[in-house]
């Protein structure tokens, strides 16, 4: 592991359960691992592990982030490296009752050791408001708040983005957290029928940047049962496309933003599995 | 001889919900006393005539000393609206009425008061004229709470569902209102509250309230304003 | 793995062996010790009764299957005639089938 380095930490957190989190922190932190990144992922949810279910490596855990905070294992023991992408590390949730052993301090001295090892820390939040997501939240520089066309998930959002502008380090020091917004689980064909929240609407409700839509899939199911993020699984897929430029714009290319259609959809469903 | 059959009506019984300050002294209760009074020293008065709830959940007082406590706020001009976190048994009938089921808001720092002459005058007391207000220029997120009882309330953005802004003055909201707005907190009645686009929860102009059911449907997704007309508030769609 | 197969089959069948063999495991070491980790603990105490080793440079991999699980040891053990550049030997790897009976271990490549 090179040294001098300093890496960026993104949170990926939304309020709401059940919205993409976790499936999204897979997919940005493998696209930005292909990408040549160095990337760890953060599995912040403690008792309820999911980050290594999805990314495969669920077989392979034997420390976990409270392991190193309590300084059973050093962080190096403690992270598992993906085996299709070498620049890809995961650490994983505890499944341990005890969620008090989640600490402030704790969370800092890993973040800290962390920084000078990667270029991105990912840090995937649990739902809810409550200490593991805020923590998730705490060092973040950059943040991607993940929300459903749906209205409880953007309330629930919207009451993030406020936890986002007061219980972390950067805004306790006045500056502010770099906000993105992920819309998941569009569907072309409800919004065209007006039966769904448009993106409009949720933009001028949560008023922050958009980083990209990303359509609802089948691939991401798929991805997730075989325990592959859906960058590496189905690379060429509409979610994973839209995850890729996401990711690119994270980086901070200007990528126009797709919004994407019913007509493509409706052709993949036709054509697209049938062939050969 | 006709008997008067006194036909009585019977009582309707309403409910109100108000915005308390809430105490939660600490033990040692002298030491406590000490921090408050320094405080009041700070912002003189700015306690007297609103509502103080007691949340004496930390403190660990006997009977006794609850009432003891509650008359040493008395000497302070701070009146008790209710107290919580005490066991039934604990609130002897002198006591002010137990609350239950208070809803949290936000920290509220007491403020300076403005430095504006070089003169040790005290500091005057809210109903003062000063214009006093509070300009947000950004919007307010779900789960904030903003109460800023010395005077107007301008939000440069919107306020989302499960906000609240509580003025002592008027509330201008350019851009929607999703969450709640309550102007003349400190009781005055000509408060009124602006916004660019309604779509609130909850309108109220010192204790008189409309929540979104008893609004009209016409005025939500435009301009209104809210003011009181005696004792009724009244919605209207501004051009 | 088959690719072709995976697409006639849908994924769900992955995602089912996939769930069957981590709850099994987990079940098991929801109420009782996980075996693996005791091993670990006591092999790590043997070894350490007979050689000094940094406890940071232990690495631990493990690979949980349905029948057969694999757990790796990896230690760093300083060479005790220490020529310039430090020269270390790894242990062997120990092998280990935990599941319904019989537990086997292998040492390859001698310890010195």
């Amino acid at each position: 592991m090179s040294e001098g380095k300093s890496a960026r930490v993104l949170v990926v957190t939304s309020g709401k359960g059940g919205v993409g989190k976790t499936t999204s922190t897979a997919a940005l932190g493998a696209a930005l691992a292909h990408l040549g990144q160095k990337v760890v992922v953060i599995d912040f949810d403690v008792g309820l592990r999911n980050l290594d279910l999805v990314l495969g490596a669920e077989r392979r855990v034997v420390f976990d982030l409270i392991n190193v905070i309590n300084g059973v294992a050093k962080l190096p023991q403690a992270l598992i490296k993906d085996k299709r992408l070498e620049n890809l590390f995961l650490l994983p949730a505890s499944q341990t009752r005890d969620k008090d052993a989640l600490t402030e301090e704790g969370v800092a001295k890993v973040i800290a050791e962390l920084r000078t090892k990667f270029d991105w820390i990912v840090c995937d939040s649990p739902a809810g408001i409550e200490r593991g997501a805020t923590l998730a939240m705490r060092h973040a520089d950059a943040a991607i708040i993940v929300t459903n066309p749906e209205v409880s998930s953007v309330r629930d959002s919207d009451r993030i983005i406020g936890l986002l502008d007061s219980k972390t380090e950067k805004a306790e020091r006045g500056e502010s957290v770099e906000k993105h917004l992920l819309i998941t689980r569009y569907h072309p064909w409800r919004a065209a029928r007006g039966e769904m929240l448009s993106i409009d609407d949720v933009l001028e409700i949560l008023s922050i940047p958009l980083i990209g839509i990303i359509p609802e899939s089948e691939e991401v199911l798929r991805a997730s049962n075989v325990g592959s993020p859906i960058t590496l699984n189905a690379p060429l897929s509409a979610p994973a496309k839209a995850y890729f430029d996401a990711t690119k714009r994270l980086k901070g290319e200007q990528i126009p933003m797709q919004i994407p259609s019913e007509s493509r959809g409706l052709f993949n469903k036709l054509f697209g599995r049938k062939a050969a | 001889m006709s008997s008067l059959i006194c036909q009585r009506q019977s009582l309707t019984f309403r409910a109100r919900s108000y915005m308390a300050f809430v105490f939660t002294p600490q033990p040692p209760i002298a030491d406590w006393l000490a921090d408050l009074d320094a405080t009041l020293e700070r912002s003189k008065g700015f306690f007297a005539g609103h509502p103080v709830a007691l949340d004496l959940s930390a403190a660990g007082l006997t009977p006794p000393e609850i009432t003891q406590l509650t008359a040493s706020l008395a000497e302070r001009g701070i009146r008790v609206l209710g107290i919580e976190g005490i066991a039934p048994h604990d609130a002897t009938p002198g006591l002010p009425p137990l609350l239950r089921g208070g809803r949290g808001a936000q920290e509220i720092e007491i403020p300076e008061p403005a430095a504006a002459s070089a003169e040790p005058a005290p500091a005057l007391p809210p109903q003062k004229q000063e214009p006093a207000s509070l300009l947000i220029d950004s919007p307010v997120r779900s789960g904030q709470s903003v109460v800023y009882i010395e005077g107007d309330v301008t939000v440069l953005g919107s306020v989302g569902s499960g906000a609240e802004i509580i003025a002592g003055g008027s509330i201008h909201i350019y851009g929607t209102l999703r969450g709640l707005a309550m102007a003349g907190a400190s009781g005055n009645p000509r408060a009124r509250i602006f916004c660019h686009r309604f779509e609130g929860e909850l309108l109220a102009i010192g204790p008189h309230y409309k929540t979104a059911d008893e609004i009209e449907a016409s005025l939500r997704r435009g301009p209104a304003q809210a003011w009181l007309d005696g004792n009724t508030l009244k919605i209207t769609a501004m051009n | 793995m088959n690719l072709l197969s995976l697409f006639r089959r849908g994924s769900a069948p992955v995602a089912r062996e996939r769930l069957q063999i981590l709850l099994a495991h987990e079940r098991e070491t929801r109420h009782q010790p996980d075996l693996l980790g005791v091993l670990r603990e006591e092999i790590l105490a043997v070894i350490a009764r007979h050689v000094a080793f940094d406890p940071d440079k232990v690495q631990i991999t493990m690979d949980r299957g349905s029948t057969v699980s694999t757990l790796a040891v990896d230690i760093e053990i300083p060479n005790r005639r220490r020529a310039s550049g430090a020269a270390s030997q790894q242990l062997s790897r120990l092998a280990l089938s935990a599941g319904s009976a019989a537990t086997r271990s292998q040492w390859t490549n001698g310890l010195v």
